[in-house]
């Protein structure tokens, strides 16, 4: 499987999940595009810095491997 | 694609076939029925959810310069910080919209970088140079509630599940950008009679730019996918109705006037100048003497494009081909 647009700077999709606070369940906030995952880490912090999340982390998309369904961005 | 079974069919009873998926999808959407992947669309409802995304990713893309050009006139430490945190937001939300097209198969790539600058799909006002402060400020009173209207009706009726969930930070920050907005309007009203005498010059040419970025009216709009696919939930004039019914108290409360007010009668704003009009860009003027002009005039002046259309194009994509070209 391939990512869906590697860009012309050799980046990658990476999906990026957070939680508000202790107790919340981990919740699918949106995405970046980085060549690696250190930038993605920096990118995903620096974008998505509407709340003050008490946890974040990013998935490189190639490593959601989808269950049931292959009709999604995640089962291409 | 077609299945196999529907070679058989003759192009007619195709068409019939495609007519009928375009309503089935369209009722159940009506009913509440959410997307959550491309591979639920019909022809249709992709096209004119491509066409969205392409107008919400450009309209974000393109405030980025016309307000960093502007961000130079902030007057401290702090308001540079402030306005140039509005201008990160904005270019999230345009890269979230271009990452969202590209689940729908379009190319980022090309959409921000293979495109002339007059085939953006950005409203005319982001077109025009701000020249100063009051005009940052006012920009984010009128034209980030303008996107908020939009962004927000999107938000509580799209029917496709990964944008109604991006819209959540959108709407959270393009919220803060409006709140910049007044409180600054506020500020420089409450300074004196300089900065009102400016305020009022910008009021006085981007109130009426809003105003036409909601686009055709309804009596002139026959359909609209949008609507049918259950895009957006409301009409071209009742978000109109909506950005006034914010917008126009706000200026009255400052004492500043604009060419609009509340009829009790029709219990809606009405405008007090002939509309759609023509606009000089170089004076930064409407013509109201000159009376009302057709809205394919409009469309003509907004393919035209406006003054700063591709030196902000060009500002956002100068230097992406040198450095590419040092990882090849």
């Amino acid at each position: 499987m391939t990512d869906p647009s590697p860009g012309a700077l050799g980046e990658s999709v990476y999906d990026v999940f957070a939680r508000k606070k202790r107790g919340e369940p981990l919740r699918h906030v949106g995405y970046v595009d980085a060549p690696g995952d250190a930038l993605a880490k920096v990118y995903a912090w620096k974008t998505y810095d509407e709340e003050n999340w008490f946890e974040m982390c990013v998935v490189p998309r190639r490593a959601v491997l989808p269950v049931n369904r292959h009709d999604g961005p995640w089962g291409k | 694609m077609p299945e196999y079974a529907d070679y058989e069919l003759t192009a007619q009873e195709r068409k019939a076939k495609e007519l009928e998926a375009e309503a089935a999808l369209k009722a159940k959407v009506q009913g509440g029925y959410i997307l959550e992947s491309p591979a639920e669309m019909t022809p249709g409802y992709r096209k004119a959810l491509v066409v969205q995304l392409t107008v919400q990713a450009d309209t974000e893309l393109m405030s980025a310069p016309a307000y960093w050009f502007a961000a130079r006139h902030a007057p401290t430490a702090n308001t540079q910080v402030s306005a140039h945190a509005i201008i990160q937001d904005e270019l999230a939300h345009a890269n979230i919209a271009y990452r969202l097209l590209e689940d729908l198969g379009e190319s980022k790539e090309q959409l921000v970088y293979g495109r002339e600058p007059h085939q953006f799909k950005h409203p005319y006002g982001f077109d025009q140079p701000l020249d100063n402060w009051a005009e940052l400020v006012v920009a984010n009173g009128f034209f980030d509630r303008a996107g908020i209207t939009l962004l927000g009706d999107v938000h509580r009726n799209t029917s496709y599940g990964p944008l109604k969930r991006a819209l959540v930070k959108v709407d959270m920050e393009e919220t803060f950008h409006l709140r910049h907005g007044e409180v600054w309007m506020r500020r420089l009203v409450r300074s004196g009679r300089t900065a009102s005498a400016l305020l009022q010059r910008c009021v006085d040419w981007m109130f009426p730019m809003t105003v036409e970025w909601f686009g055709l009216p309804d009596h002139l709009k026959r359909h609209s996918g949008q609507l049918d696919y259950r895009l957006k939930g409301l009409t071209n004039d009742e978000l109109r109705q909506v950005w006034m019914a914010s917008t126009v108290p706000l200026c009255e409360r400052l004492g500043l006037k604009v060419p609009a007010h509340y009829c009790e009668r029709l219990d809606e704003y009405v405008l007090d100048y002939p509309f759609p009009c023509e606009y000089d860009p170089d004076a930064k003027q409407w013509l109201f003497a000159e009376g009302e002009i057709s809205w394919n005039q409009v469309f003509e002046r907004w393919k035209g494009r406006g003054p700063m259309n591709e030196i902000y194009v060009e500002s956002i994509r100068r230097s992406r081909d040198t450095v590419a070209s040092w990882f090849n």
